[in-house]
């Protein structure tokens, strides 16, 4: 980047899929139990009622004595140099009791909303009117709005060393060759827009010291990130800060670190000594929070008679904004035996990128699944047959080819008529299918575990719920193994000063913290055994847990060491005696059980694999766009909670129709700046957008816990615009696919009528 | 009686932006032009304001320009709507006044004396929760929880008004609310689970 520019060029990398074996070997001391009481069942979220009544406080929701509100000063210019800052006026407003200058005269900003100061005052309206009185002079620069810009050989030259930057090419078998042996060849760009995460609690924090310590209340997705980020941030020690997030409206991949508002925040209540909420505005949410980058694909592929696919040859581009990558994986999926690909990010004068829900994975999927549509066409074949005939071997964490019949079974993909809907009339029905796949595994978390004389349990983890469920399938593990009911149990979360677990990204959390409570609530159940034991009399490996009791079991079963199976065992022992859970609990005293464990392999995998199938209805006379139904085949190991996983498929599938057909950040060709930072010109699905969703979970309990919060969100988008493409027999080769697109399309395919 | 409501609420207008004082002096003034009068030297500073919150009254003071919104989540720390748009796209803080729902950060809070201004808060009896609340925690109808409160809210409205509604009905009176975690297939099957059993 340029001199005088203060933000730094991240790579071009994104949020990589944590490697892990497709199926591990099974966890020899806690292993997940073949019979589960609960685990696989329907468990309402334990923190429903909490929300459902406002009880629940989110970060934007604490208020502390003597709050103040900051408020951070933006550049309005998209490039620009710093003239002159006066803040003279601002200082001296009423209520105001801190105010930061971040920039230099002669200092460069490299996008709208690119902070450079900030102020705390003692009212809202205060903060406002004094960042007003603000007065800043800039020299206003030539900007890049767009890749087009940017790629003009005569565009000027805002970023250093260059305004793009070329990656590797990836190349893989013989292309010339491949392309010989194809019968049809399909040629076009494709390209998506780029969309912004658009999380309803904006973010921010509050922040508050008290002397050299400070508390966060932070919208994060990563607590231990987070207080990382402050302590690396303010140079004072990590065990200075605490970080706490008990509830969050939401992240999406964008809430990962303080971020500069946390550490405006941080250093405005230092400077005035009382706390400060800095919780961001929409549009400053829309501007410089991160964004799914953009994507262009010019791409020529080729089909071999007999519909094999024979040659991939892509240059691809797109942008992550002011200094930011924007690769994605592609091809996607299917097998071109001969393959090339040339990726070149190019810079442009916005907000930086930052992981969106399964990162570049719905681009990639988009571009290629809507490219096999097309060939498929050429070789006059089923899609989905076109499709079964180029998929990789089927594996545990690619089991596409098993899926695919059973999707179109429940879609009717029978009834499916080929490319155009012949029916008389404005509106024309269609079909459409593609695949998905997502990483899913985590390591790393650790947890602690009571259990007090009074039966009471208490787990605590320094991980979040972020939405997903995670405080409800924590609770469903530690019932299942200390064989109690969910209600009993207590989790903790959300604050740094539990042990680490790592942060919410790349649907880790799950696969990461569900071993953790299986290994710390097993270790705390023999823990019982041992301290109780001596009153029972036997051998802590003559005790086994039952459904709110303990059992002691006779002594000559072979399976009965306190380490085996939980809820399989418990059946096979004959029961000597059996002891109330709280009974055996009073035997304890008043030193509870108190353990730590953490994350171990063999109860969780990674590497997911699933399809989704689209019906939407197609006005041709207004180019709206009906998504009547999804349904959407997916996998993710031992499904924990029935219903939250349900959920977070129906969730994805409805952000994949919002990235298909609705949402869209439009920036201004002449300024760079956004032209619909809110939420009424940033569209998105409202409830009669809402298609029908029908989601089979296939349950694989031998792989173990996978994540699921990101791999429903990849396919959608692309099964969508196949359905559309059926419907019309028009190509769209670019989301999202708006009435207006969508009417020159088919006007230039010889009119509506 | 409207018109003598439109007396009392004018009284109480003329004494809470404090021209009371000065009354002998514009005695003169015809009615209308006196509540002219008083309208135009309401702020910019702050004017003592009550608000009837969930069958509470709360007296505050606040700037003419704090919307009803912003009022109860942070000078009287009833939370329970949230603030996501602020100008009236997403619904997360919808109030229920007087049977119907309002965009409560499109409303300032001057405006919404005197009236019965109900929050998600308030729905709950104790530990039991309405049956719309309820039907949410059931049918799994929120996620990360920040729209939901404005979900339940509309959706409160909507079966008051309408206890038997059509799928179409409830995804229309839901419309204006917006969920990024994409929970309205279970919000949608929680509003017609309650069908004709919201408690009134
Ligand atoms: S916050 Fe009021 S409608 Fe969005
Ligand atoms: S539940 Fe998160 S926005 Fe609706």
């Amino acid at each position: 980047m340029d001199n005088g520019s203060r933000i730094p060029a991240s790579g071009s990398r994104q949020v990589a899929e944590v490697q892990a074996p497709a199926r591990p070997p099974q966890h020899e001391k806690y292993p997940w139990p073949e019979k589960s009481r609960l685990l696989g069942t329907r468990v309402s979220r334990i923190d429903g009622p909490m929300k459902v009544s406002g009880r629940a406080k989110y970060s934007y929701d604490i208020v502390r004595p003597g709050m103040l509100y900051g408020r951070i000063l933006r550049s309005p210019h998209a490039h620009a140099r710093l003239k002159s800052i006066d803040a003279s006026a601002a200082e001296k407003a009423p209520g105001v009791k801190a105010l930061l200058i971040t920039i230099k005269p002669g200092e460069k900003v490299m996008f709208p909303g690119e902070e450079i100061g900030a102020l705390a005052a003692a009212t809202e309206q205060q903060a406002a009117d004094a960042l007003r009185m603000i007065k800043v002079e800039w020299e206003v620069l030539p900007a890049l709005a767009n890749v087009e810009q940017a790629m003009r050989p005569e565009a000027p030259q805002v970023f250093t060393p260059a305004n793009t930057r070329r990656g590797t090419a990836q190349e893989d078998g013989d292309l010339a060759a491949g392309f010989k042996s194809a019968a049809f060849t399909v040629e076009g760009t494709y390209s998506t827009q780029v969309q912004t995460h658009t999380s309803l609690e904006t973010h921010g924090c509050v922040c508050e010291w008290n002397g050299d310590n400070l508390t966060a209340w932070v919208s994060t997705q990563a607590v231990h990130g987070t207080r990382e980020g402050f302590a690396q941030g303010l140079k004072i020690p990590q065990a200075n800060v605490r970080v706490i997030t008990e509830f969050m409206g939401g992240g999406f991949g964008s809430k990962f670190g303080p971020d500069m508002q946390g550490l405006l925040c941080a250093r405005l209540a230092k400077a005035a000594n009382a706390p400060v909420k800095l919780m961001l505005d929409r549009k400053e949410e829309h501007l410089a929070t991160g964004n799914r980058p953009s994507a262009f694909a010019k791409v020529k592929a080729g089909v071999s008679a007999d519909g094999k696919l024979t040659a991939f040859d892509a240059t691809t581009w797109g942008t992550g904004g002011a200094g930011a990558g924007s690769d994605y994986p592609l091809p996607y999926i299917y097998v071109f035996p001969n393959r090339r690909r040339m990726h070149t990010d190019v810079y442009i004068n916005s907000g930086q990128q930052r992981a969106m829900r399964a990162p570049g994975h719905p681009q990639g999927c988009f571009v290629t699944e809507v490219l096999m549509d097309e060939l498929a066409d050429q070789v006059r074949m089923d899609p989905m047959e076109f499709r079964l005939k180029n998929l990789p071997p089927l594996a545990p964490n690619a089991m596409w080819a098993k899926y695919f019949p059973m999707g179109a079974e429940r879609i009717n993909w029978k009834s499916r008529h080929v490319t155009g809907d012949p029916t008389p009339g404005p509106i024309k029905r269609g079909l459409g299918c593609s695949a998905n796949r997502w990483g899913g595994a985590g390591t790393g978390a650790r947890a602690h575990c009571e259990i007090a004389s009074d039966g009471s349990v208490v787990m605590r983890c320094g991980t979040q719920d972020i939405g997903t469920g995670n405080r409800t399938i924590m609770a469903m593990v530690v019932a299942e193994t200390l064989g109690l009911e969910v209600p009993q149990i207590t989790i903790e979360l959300g604050d740094s000063h539990h042990p680490f677990a790592p942060g919410s990204g790349g649907s880790t959390t799950a696969a990461a913290v569900m071993p953790a409570m299986r290994v710390t609530a097993g270790k705390a159940r023999d823990a019982l055994f041992e301290r109780i034991a001596p009153q029972l009399g036997v051998a802590a490996t003559e005790i086994n847990i039952g459904v709110g009791e303990v059992h002691v079991v006779s002594p000559s079963t072979p399976d009965s060491s306190a380490s085996g199976q939980t809820a399989s065992r418990s059946g096979q022992a004959p029961i000597l005696r059996r002891v109330a859970w709280r009974d055996a609990c009073k035997m304890l005293g008043t030193v509870p059980v108190s353990v730590d464990g953490q994350w171990e392999r063999g109860l969780s995998a990674g590497g997911t694999s699933g399809v989704q199938f689209a019906e939407v209805e197609v006005d041709i006379e207004t180019g709206i766009t009906k998504v009547k139904k999804i349904v959407c085949v997916q996998d993710c190991g031992l499904v924990v909670d029935l219903k939250t996983a349900e959920t977070q498929c129906h969730g994805g599938i409805i952000s994949g129709v919002n990235y298909g057909v609705f949402e869209e950040r439009i920036l201004d060709r002449n300024t760079a700046n956004m032209v619909n930072p809110n939420m009424e010109w940033y569209h998105m699905a409202g409830q009669s957008d809402i298609p029908e969703i029908d989601v089979v979970l296939v349950d694989t309990p031998e792989r173990g816990v996978i994540g699921i919060g990101e791999p429903p969100a990849v396919a959608t988008a692309a099964a969508v615009a196949n359905a559309i493409r059926n419907a019309t027999g028009v190509t769209l080769r670019n989301i999202p696919i708006t009435p207006d697109k969508l009417l020159t399309e088919l006007e230039r395919a010889g009119g509506t009528n | 009686m409207a018109r003598k409501k439109i007396d009392e609420s004018r009284r109480d207008f003329l004494k809470t932006v404090g021209v009371v004082a000065s009354a002998s002096a514009s005695l003169t003034i015809a009615p209308e032009a006196r509540a002219r009068q008083a309208l135009a030297t309401l702020g910019p500073g702050e004017v003592p304001v009550t608000l009837t919150i969930n069958g509470r009254r709360h007296q505050l003071n606040v700037e003419p320009r704090v919307t009803l919104l912003d009022a109860m989540r942070t000078r009287l720390e009833i939370t329970g709507q949230k603030r996501v748009c602020d100008r009236g796209a997403c619904g997360a803080c919808t109030v229920i006044i007087e049977g119907r729902t309002y965009y409560s950060c499109s409303m300032l809070a001057i405006e919404a004396q005197g009236k019965n201004i109900r929050t998600v808060d308030g729905l709950a009896n104790g530990s039991t929760l309405h049956p719309v609340q309820q039907a949410f925690c059931d049918n799994d109808g929120l996620m990360c929880g920040f729209c939901t409160p404005g979900f339940v809210m509309a959706t409160v409205a909507l079966l008051e008004k309408n206890p038997n509604p059509t799928p179409e009905q409830a995804k229309r009176a839901l419309d204006g609310n917006l969920c990024r975690c994409g929970t309205n297939i279970g919000v949608l099957k929680a509003a017609l689970a309650v069908k004709g059993g919201a408690r009134g």
